[in-house]
């Protein structure tokens, strides 16, 4: 043990002093990014800094964080001050990190590094997305991320196996007219057709919620079961709906009711897959209903051009989403995928830069999304990108990284697809409240207590697995006996607060 | 001091010499483990105070300077561990605990006898290698093989009730079984581990001991009793009082992952550590996380203390400390 | 002096007669069937997870895991074999790191179990405390974090896998134990009285007598060495070449259950990744190759734990 604490210090002498002599290098800075798939980034990295040494001043390192070590890893980079980490993925969706890590000052405010190095990121994105960004921070209100330019708009829809429906005698038009209270006829032909095992609804149970009772996500509301909602107003996003803007409990209206009493008889009838009523092994029977095609209509966040992307192509059919209202920007939507700087960072300026540079220069943004040309992927006569086989070892998540709208097309995508895509978020319609975020620091201990109660009762009644009649009330009561009361007030006045502005 | 008899004052002086360069030698032993002790656990334990503290990120944001400068609230990160639920939670926890600390002891120990009176040396080690499977398999693996037989659509259970047509049990929405299932669970994942804890224990009985009792006539029973489980007590023991201080502790994989996470299961599934994990999920707050570890700390302080203080009344040389 | 005396009494029972003190074999019957029921079904899921493994993408998709799959297939271990490099630099890892950590672990436990067992130790309560108190309290994960990686300099290597691992107080009392069941304080005492050291005693002496103690807590601290994957996802960042075989899986796992989590958050971007994750039999292939190397270890541990029983078993 000694000799192993020896060797340590002997190896940390070493470093320094190697440190020493290398001082007129380049500083390193080092990125952590969300969701990726990366198992070599020697070609890629050579690349960049080779393009950003003069640009930037810096050299990139990255840590290829993947979706299930993103809680613990980013977070503990931040809470623990780890100078390392100079720029995390942060996001206003998984527990709110970018809304209150920047209240709690872990992020650097960026507004002066923009004004002096930020007029090409200022070009490169929307103002509504610097916005959207804009917020009550540490060091008072500012942009405290640089935010990506990619489906900035959210949209739900009913995924509809478009083979099946016609096989059955019934038009896309038909699920439109007849709408979600009224599909039992083509529910119960698809049962009588495909046999007792199929299950014709393949609900995302909170998602079909929003989508019947035309609510939204709150950002900053419990994360994991939410328990706010405020209404839209179907025909026009950018008008108030039916109460205004208020938030209310979200499953104490007449519309949650009417929704879990209608899923309730979907669900006693055999449409709907049992496993979807349970937490754990929901997504996996989802995913594999999808994979086979097996379901007649199903639930899905939509983003454009999701029909070219390869998961849909892989089923075999006709796939058509049907939306139910136009796109909307909220503050889930437009704060989805930001990139902030670590405030224990030694190198804000630097790393400042190279997200300057990531999110307005098409070749770095390309090289570092993409590849390197030649190995992961080449360009076809019409210049769209087809991948290689080396992309297999190089697939980060492309919406996790920034700007995206300045990608090349590829051949699945089509020529012209970044084009219209960018126009398609860029005319997206705000919500008349865009960029609410509820801090819910004051109600936590309450929130610790509703998540647990939500967790036991939404996603059964959601999907109609249990009867409302009886679930329904326990459930309110449990909710108002936790707190939910005063977790409610503190959002309304916070919206109100918001609204006075 | 000084003496009159000069063999005795030599004898004194030898002695104390003898027992320093024993006690120096012994110490020495002990250092990698204390250096290690003192590096990777006691060092830590200033992060103690962030239990108490609105811990942040101040200017220069280094973790000592957010320690020291973040505002001391006292017992407000504590709140949030009380809700309506807080009964369950401990019903649950403090229940399962005890049903399964008697079970475990009983039945481990039960195997560790049997295992070491089979005349086959080749079935004892299949046996005990068996046993040992479940250790390997995780809790999510464990939840899939519970679903291949309740799964609602394909599960062998609902399964075959629908062949028999009797009424379908719903089991991932039906409380009714749970606790036998989870019962179950807990016990085919360890009772290979505590059963070869109490094998080596009995291995390590000295062998003269049977020899007496033989020769006095014992039958085999009354050498289990009068031979085996007294030499089994120092261990037997031990191992009771360390569950006990964990007894506030809920094994997280087999109440979260085995029931796949059922929300119309809680009632007889939620317990401390998954309710703080599903708080905790829609926070990330540091002083809640920390308040949490603190408060099953103190309680678990408290039992192994209480249960240590019962057994040194009734065996000292039992006791842990 | 009692050494040799336990030695001679040892040698002397084996001498004897078999047959006398023994169960009954109706008894014994009883304990096979109770032993053998129980070792079946602990044997069952794992003859499960194999069974899953080679069953077909398809039939999982349509029936779920079951004992009696639609079609078999081998596309998950084809699947493995094509990770290579990573699947099998892992699996050097794990061993690397089992083997290592075991030994110092075992080593640095029975130097601490033996002052303590050693009734004449002066400072026996206070290391004792040392040790327990530990067991009880502790910093939490983000100090802790932060002291192994800033100050020990656990970052991105071996060590990191390694020393945070290495001591556990649990350990350490189930060690005493064992010293205080299985050694008679007159044998050291009759050493010390014939002039041997303290180290000496301990591995000349003590040792021998220890082995079955020894081998079981060998055996868990390996397991835990083996099993372990959370440091992993703690200390490794950019060095994924150290990861252990564990880690691969639990980050396939993780994966998963973040995107069923999060996926009404992230819309078409999880329905896109969940769809492209490693499927169900590759996780129970990985599953496979993570349990074959322990199970084919076990017996080796096992010698000295069983050896020594049925010697004791037939003098009894």
């Amino acid at each position: 043990m000694k000799k192993f604490l020896s060797l340590i210090l002997a190896l940390a002498m070493i470093l320094s002093v190697c440190g020493l002599a290398q001082a007129d290098e380049l500083p390193v800075i080092t990125i952590m990014f969300h969701g990726s798939n990366v198992t070599d980034d020697t070609a890629v990295l050579e690349k960049v800094n080779e393009y950003i040494a003069d640009k930037v001043g810096a050299k990139l390192e990255v840590i290829w964080g993947t979706w299930g070590d993103f809680d613990e890893k980013a977070v503990d980079a931040l809470v623990s001050s780890d100078a390392g980490v100079d720029m995390v993925f942060t996001c206003s969706w998984s527990a709110d990190e970018y809304n209150s890590f920047a209240r709690k000052g872990y992020f650097v405010k960026l507004d002066e590094l923009i004004e002096q190095y930020g007029a090409e990121l200022k070009a490169a994105i929307p103002e509504s997305l610097m916005q959207a960004a804009t917020i009550e921070g540490a060091d008072g209100k500012g942009i405290y991320a640089v935010n990506g330019f990619k489906d900035t708009a959210t949209q739900n829809t009913w995924d509809i196996n478009v083979t099946l429906l016609n096989e059955l005698g019934y038009t896309v038009d038909d699920v439109k007219n007849l709408g979600f209270f009224g599909w039992n006829e083509i529910f119960a032909k698809a049962k009588e057709v495909k046999g007792d095992s199929f299950y014709p609804f393949l609900v995302e149970p909170m998602v079909a919620e929003r989508m019947v009772t035309n609510s939204i996500i709150v950002a900053g509301d419990s994360g994991s079961v939410n328990l706010l909602s405020l209404y839209l107003n179907p025909d026009d996003v950018s008008a108030e709906g039916t109460y205004g803007s208020t938030l209310l409990n979200k499953f104490a209206t007449p519309e949650y009711k009417a929704f879990v009493d209608q899923m309730h008889k979907y669900y006693e009838a055999g449409y709907i897959d049992p496993a979807l009523s349970v937490a754990e092994t929901s997504n996996d029977a989802r995913t594999n209903h999808q994979k086979e095609a097996s379901y007649l209509i199903g639930t899905q966040s939509y983003a454009y051009g999701y029909e070219y992307s390869a998961d849909v192509l892989a089923r075999g059919v006709e796939v058509t989403f049907l939306p139910c209202t136009e796109a909307y920007v909220d503050a889930t939507a437009s704060q989805g995928a930001m990139v902030a700087i670590n405030s224990a960072s030694e190198h804000p300026v630097e790393s400042f830069k190279f997200l300057a540079l990531l999110n307005s220069d098409p070749t770095l943004m390309t090289l570092l999304n993409y590849g390197v040309e030649g190995i992961h992927y080449n360009l076809n006569d019409e210049g769209l990108v087809v991948f290689t086989e080396a992309r297999a070892s190089y697939s980060p998540w492309t919406n996790g990284m920034g700007n995206v709208t300045i990608l090349p097309d590829t051949e699945t995508e089509g020529k012209g697809f970044r084009e219209a895509f960018r126009a398609y978020y860029a005319g997206a319609k705000s919500i008349p409240v865009p960029s609410f975020v509820f801090d819910n620091s004051a109600v936590s201990s309450q929130m610790a207590s509703l998540a647990n109660v939500a967790a036991q009762y939404a996603l059964a009644l959601d999907c109609g697995a249990v009867d409302p009649e009886t679930e329904l009330p326990k459930f309110i009561d449990a909710l108002n006996a936790a707190g939910m009361e005063a977790y409610l007030a503190e959002a309304n006045a916070q919206l109100a607060a918001y609204l006075g502005k | 001091m000084t003496t009159f008899a000069p063999t005795a004052s030599s004898g004194k002086r030898r002695l104390p010499s003898a027992r320093r360069k024993k006690t120096f030698w012994l110490t020495t032993m002990l250092l990698p483990g204390a250096v290690w002790l003192l590096l990777i656990r006691y060092l830590p334990m200033f992060g103690i105070v962030i239990a108490f503290k609105n811990y942040r990120a101040f200017k220069p944001n280094t973790f000592w300077n957010n320690i020291i400068r973040s505002e001391w609230v006292g017992l407000k990160n504590f709140e949030f561990l009380k809700s309506p639920d807080t009964g369950i939670m401990i019903r649950n926890t403090l229940g399962y605990n005890l049903l399964w600390i008697v079970l475990g002891l009983v039945i481990a120990v039960a195997f560790a006898i049997m295992m070491n009176e089979l005349r086959s040396r080749l079935l004892a080690k299949t046996y005990q290698t068996m046993m040992f499977f479940p250790y390997f398999l995780s809790w999510v693996v464990a939840g899939y093989f519970v679903l291949s037989f309740l799964d609602p659509t394909s599960g062998m259970i609902p399964f075959s009730q629908k062949a028999a047509g009797l009424p379908v049990t719903n089991f991932y929405h039906d409380t009714t079984w749970w606790p036998l299932i989870l019962t179950i669970c807990n016990l085919w994942k360890n009772l290979g581990y505590s059963s070869v804890l109490y094998l080596a224990a009995i291995t390590g009985i000295d062998t003269t001991q049977y020899e007496a009792a033989a020769v006095d006539g014992a039958t085999k029973w009354q050498q289990i009793r009068h031979v085996t489980l007294p030499n089994l007590r120092p261990m037997i023991v031990i191992l009771l009082i360390m569950n006990v201080g964990k007894i506030f502790n809920a094994d997280f994989g087999l109440f979260y992952n085995v029931p796949q996470n059922s929300g119309s299961l809680y009632p007889v599934t939620q317990v401390v550590d998954t309710y703080v994990y599903r708080a905790y999920a829609n926070t990330h707050d540091l002083g809640m996380s920390s308040a949490a570890g603190f408060r099953q700390s103190a309680v678990g302080l408290i039992c192994i203390v209480a249960a240590n203080g019962v057994v040194r009344k009734i065996d000292p040389e039992s006791s842990l400390f | 002096m009692s050494n040799f005396s336990a030695r001679t009494g040892k040698r002397r029972i084996r001498a004897g007669s078999f047959s006398l003190n023994r169960f009954s074999p109706g008894t014994e019957t009883v304990f096979h069937l109770v032993l053998a029921l129980f070792s079946l079904i602990c044997i069952i899921p794992f003859v499960f997870v194999i069974i899953i493994s080679f069953s077909s993408e398809e039939s999982i998709r349509q029936i779920g895991y079951s004992f009696t799959p639609l079609s078999w297939g081998t596309e998950a271990y084809a699947y493995t074999f094509q990770l290579g490099d990573a699947l099998w630099r892992s699996y050097f890892n794990s061993f690397l790191i089992t083997i290592i950590g075991t030994a110092l672990s075992v080593t640095i436990t029975v130097l601490y179990a033996y002052p303590l067992f050693r009734k004449d130790y002066r400072f026996r309560g206070f290391f004792n405390f040392l040790s327990f108190f530990t067991m009880i309290f502790g910093g939490g994960l983000v100090p802790t974090f932060v002291i192994c990686k800033s100050v020990l300099g656990l970052n991105d290597n071996y060590a990191a896998l390694i020393v945070p691992m290495l001591f556990s107080p649990f350990n350490v009392i189930i060690m005493r134990t064992f010293l205080r069941t299985t050694v008679p304080m007159e044998l050291i005492e009759s050493a010390t009285i014939d002039g041997s050291g303290e180290y000496r005693t301990l591995f000349r002496i003590v040792l021998p007598i220890m082995k079955p103690g020894i081998a079981t807590i060998a055996l868990l601290v390996a397991l835990g060495y083996w099993n372990e994957w959370f440091l992993s996802l703690l200390y490794l960042n950019k060095n994924m070449n150290i990861m252990p075989l564990q880690y691969l899986l639990m980050r396939m796992q993780r994966n998963a259950d973040f995107l069923a989590k999060n996926s009404s958050m992230l819309g078409a971007d999880a329905t896109k990744a969940a769809a492209t994750l490693p499927s169900q039999t590759l996780k129970m292939a990985l599953v496979v190759f993570i349990v074959i190397p322990i199970a084919c270890a076990y017996p080796f541990f096992q010698r000295y734990v069983i050896a020594g029983l049925t010697v004791g078993s037939v003098k009894g």
